[in-house]
């Protein structure tokens, strides 16, 4: 036993230690530790070309339709730069929902991109082609993308439970084998010839209603972004108070623990992934016939791979990726304005995405730098550190 | 050094991996820097000729059977013209005729002048090769002795030396009928190797079985078979009169077995669980923890709450501290406190006091007796031979995967098991 547990050293460690060190937070305090490093280290790069940061920033926001910007184009207003935020919000978020339940069962599901596709194929094939009013069409959308979503999901746990694949190399592969068979069915028979992508869906069976008028300027809006949010409090709800939660965060925390307590981790292997790739298809539904309306052939959506990024800033927490997906989406959608304002090139806006996305991806490594700088401070305070070993 | 598990680059050749670190190189034109390999192997094809080790130094280390590895292993050390040799444990993965082999080499090694040191739990080994032994016993040296005038016997004696801590009162027992029916067990490992081989015995209500035997028995490969957390090869268990053989492990909780797994951090907790999680992780899907398919949080911290009190579980948050931040021996002391819990009508303790404090031990002690007493049969698994004579009603010995003694405690002394357990004795 630890000679220190039954007199426990009281130790003074700095702010920066006490407020980031603290285990409880953490899922909180490291994703804002890694947004407040690139907001830095953007900082740092957009100062060097000459350009005021804070500007930046502010038209990020102004394009995002978080705030009024000086001037607007007729029948446009700040409520048509929010709506499109938050139509791209839509499959962000569900995405990165899909992403946080397999991480939370212990998977790296990397085929969100594939799973997206063949589902909005699916139900653009199906619905969007057809004449359905749009009460039968829309919720059949929505089905069509879980179960289409959540058969590839399952086939990808299926393979890894049956024949011990690794998911990830099983999700790539069905990425390339989706994308190219998507593309050739949209090549041969769905192709509209002048815009080159796939024939547009009706305006029935989208889940967005477009051009909607709302005091005087144009707005879509985006029919699941409330079971979007919806979707995220019912899987922290899933996550945290019931049974197949409980057994999903056993496996993924520790197989052979979860095996000992009697868990079926092969069963919940393949549900984890059933669900994730659930999550998938109802992002791919909500992009390809809400953000978008047709598919572009042998093109996979950058949005599945960002999700992942979206996933980890928030903390792999179905309540942080909300948060996460905001503060994406808004960089997203706020770009072409900030770089049309601002005089520097579009790439500098996908630049300060990936700085957020690679600091947040760094969050385990920050996690760990504080819990050695912890360590030693302790070890420092409790007089068992040798003057000159800490650096070993 | 000769490790028990080999350091080798398995897509290497032989001496490839002997030259790792010191590679021999050569310029090319006096730029490109390159492994010359040619004087290497010719190196090393005159080393493991003279010792009489033959090891081709081209074949690559993933086609070579164990028995060559190690003399690769060997042939390192040679290389690098160590004197002294030291093995840890070199015939664990051997078969009979590989072990005489290797106990020649380790003789010619001598004769050639080496200093060999050789880390052993087989003493018949330490009688063929040794010219002199220190037995070691819980870190402390206990005697260093001439080969030549001591007898195995009385090695084994010193091995299994008294530790005298303390005595727990024991009732005698008073069995009742079988629970746990073992015949003919066959278990393999992930290497398709039989480690317990051919198991046959018989647990009582009210009666605690020991297992006793040196490391790597199949003693504990025995215990993840019963509880099902490693699959049988052949043979049955039965529970109390029902055949368990293919059970999932779910099933076996709910039929009465509980179980404290050898390795609490990796197999009996989730450390990234808060403590409440972990205290119901065989409970948690019944009444009252779920109901339903929904969990119902403050049963947990209730149940939680109640089992730290009762088993002065110490934890800095009570039912919600992370599980990881705990000590060890609070660690051990959440999982005798679930897995007693349980009900169980078998409990399988597998080194269930290892590296926890005197007190500690005592109250987990006394708990076994307790439960035996309340008439659960106890199957005990201990590397600890004075844990095993203080609590077992019967003891069997296991030796190389074969239980090859079986007897009620008090017909067998402290030597007699240690002599079986070294295999010196047969039965």
């Amino acid at each position: 036993m630890n000679k220190h547990e039954d007199a426990p050293v009281q130790i003074q460690l700095n702010w920066f230690l006490r407020f980031f060190g603290n285990e409880r937070w953490q899922f909180a305090t490291i994703p804002l530790l890694a947004i407040a490093a690139s907001l830095i280290a953007i900082t740092a790069i957009v100062g060097a070309m000459g350009v005021n940061p804070l500007n930046v920033f502010i038209t990020f926001l102004q394009g995002a339709g978080w705030i009024l910007k000086p001037a607007y184009a007729g029948g446009y207003g700040m409520f048509s730069d929010l709506s499109n935020t938050l139509t791209f919000f839509t499959p962000m978020l569900l995405a990165a929902l899909g992403v946080t339940i397999a991480f939370r069962g212990g998977l790296f599901n990397i085929g969100i991109s594939g799973q997206m596709l063949i589902a909005g194929f699916l139900a653009s094939v199906i619905v969007g082609y057809s004449g359905l009013t749009a009460w039968v069409a829309k919720p059949l959308v929505l089905l069509i993308g879980v179960v289409a979503g959540a058969a590839v999901g399952g086939l990808i746990g299926f393979l890894k439970y049956r024949f011990n694949i690794n998911e990830v190399v099983a999700s790539i592969m069905l990425n390339y084998i989706l994308q190219y068979s998507v593309s050739y069915f949209i090549n041969t028979r769905f192709l509209d010839q002048i815009s080159r992508q796939s024939k547009v869906v009706s305006p029935a069976s989208m889940l967005v209603l477009s051009s909607v008028k709302l005091g005087g300027v144009n707005v879509s809006v985006p029919l699941v972004f409330l079971l979007a949010i919806a979707l995220a409090i019912a899987l922290q709800f899933f996550l945290k108070k019931t049974r197949l939660g409980y057994e999903i965060k056993a496996v993924g925390a520790n197989r052979r623990a979860a095996e000992y307590a009697g868990i079926r981790v092969p069963r919940t292997i393949m549900l984890t992934m059933m669900i994730s790739g659930g999550f998938a298809g109802l992002a791919g539904v909500s992009y390809y016939l809400g953000y978008l309306n047709c598919i572009q052939p042998g093109k996979l959506t950058s949005l599945g791979f960002d999700s992942i990024a979206t996933a980890l800033l928030g903390a792999a927490h179905p309540i942080g990726a909300i948060a996460s997906s905001f503060l994406i989406t808004t960089l997203n959608t706020g770009s072409t304005y900030m770089s049309s304002m601002m005089g520097v090139r579009a790439e500098i806006a996908q630049l300060v995405t990936g700085m957020i996305l690679l600091f947040s991806a760094c969050s385990a490594f920050f996690r760990w730098r504080i819990a050695v700088a912890k360590q030693r401070a302790e070890m420092r305070a409790a007089g068992t550190v040798a003057p000159g070993a800490e650096d070993a | 050094m000769v490790h028990q598990h080999f350091k080798l680059v398995s897509n290497y050749t032989v001496a490839e991996n002997i030259v790792l670190g010191a590679e021999p190189t050569r310029r090319l034109i006096g730029l490109a820097g390159y492994v010359d390999m040619r004087p290497v192997n010719a190196a090393i094809a005159e080393l493991s000729e003279r010792y009489g080790l033959s090891v081709d130094p081209t074949s690559v280390i993933e086609d070579l059977p164990v028995s060559t590895q190690q003399r690769v292993e060997i042939l390192k050390m040679l290389y690098r013209e160590a004197e002294i040799l030291i093995f840890d444990e070199p015939t664990a993965m051997l078969t009979p005729q590989e072990i005489g082999y290797l106990l020649d080499i380790i003789a010619t090694l001598r004769d050639s002048g080496k200093t060999i040191l050789l880390i052993t739990h087989k003493l018949e080994e330490i009688k063929q090769v040794a010219d002199r032994c220190a037995i070691l016993n819980h870190g402390k040296l206990i005697a260093t002795m001439e080969m030549a005038t001591s007898s195995t016997a009385d090695m084994a004696r010193r091995m299994v030396g008294r530790e005298v801590i303390f005595e727990i009162d024991k009732a005698p027992a008073r069995p009742g009928p079988v629970v746990l029916d073992v015949r003919g067990l066959v278990v393999e490992n992930e290497h398709k190797v039989d480690v317990a081989r051919d198991v046959s015995f018989q647990i009582h209500a009210g009666e605690i079985f020991a297992v006793a035997g040196v490391a790597g028995s199949g003693q504990v490969e025995l215990a993840d078979a019963i509880a099902g957390l490693s699959p049988v090869k052949s043979g049955t268990i039965q529970l109390s009169g029902r055949d368990i053989t293919t059970a999932a492990v779910r099933q076996r909780t709910i039929g009465g077995i509980s179980y404290i797994p050898e390795d609490r951090q990796d197999v009996g907790l989730i450390l990234d669980f808060p403590l409440a999680d972990n205290l119901a992780s065989k409970s948690y899907f019944k009444p009252p923890f779920s109901h339903r398919g929904i969990l119902r949080p403050e049963e947990f911290a209730s149940y939680a709450d109640d089992l730290i009190e009762r088993y002065d579980i110490r934890c800095s948050n009570g039912a919600a501290t992370l599980t990881r931040s705990m000590s060890g021996g609070n660690q051990q002391k959440a999982i005798v406190a679930r897995e007693v819990e349980q009900d169980a009508c078998l409990m399988i303790f597998v080194q269930p006091t290892r590296g926890l404090d005197i007190g500690a031990i005592l109250a987990i002690r006394r708990r076994i007796l307790e439960e035996r007493d309340r008439g659960r049969a106890v199957l005990l698994v201990s590397l600890e031979l004075d844990e095993i004579l203080a609590l077992a009603d019967t003891i069997g010995v296991m030796f190389a995967g074969q239980m090859i003694k079986v007897a009620a405690a008090d017909t067998l002394t402290r030597e007699e098991v240690g002599e079986y357990m070294m295999g010196v004795k047969q039965s």
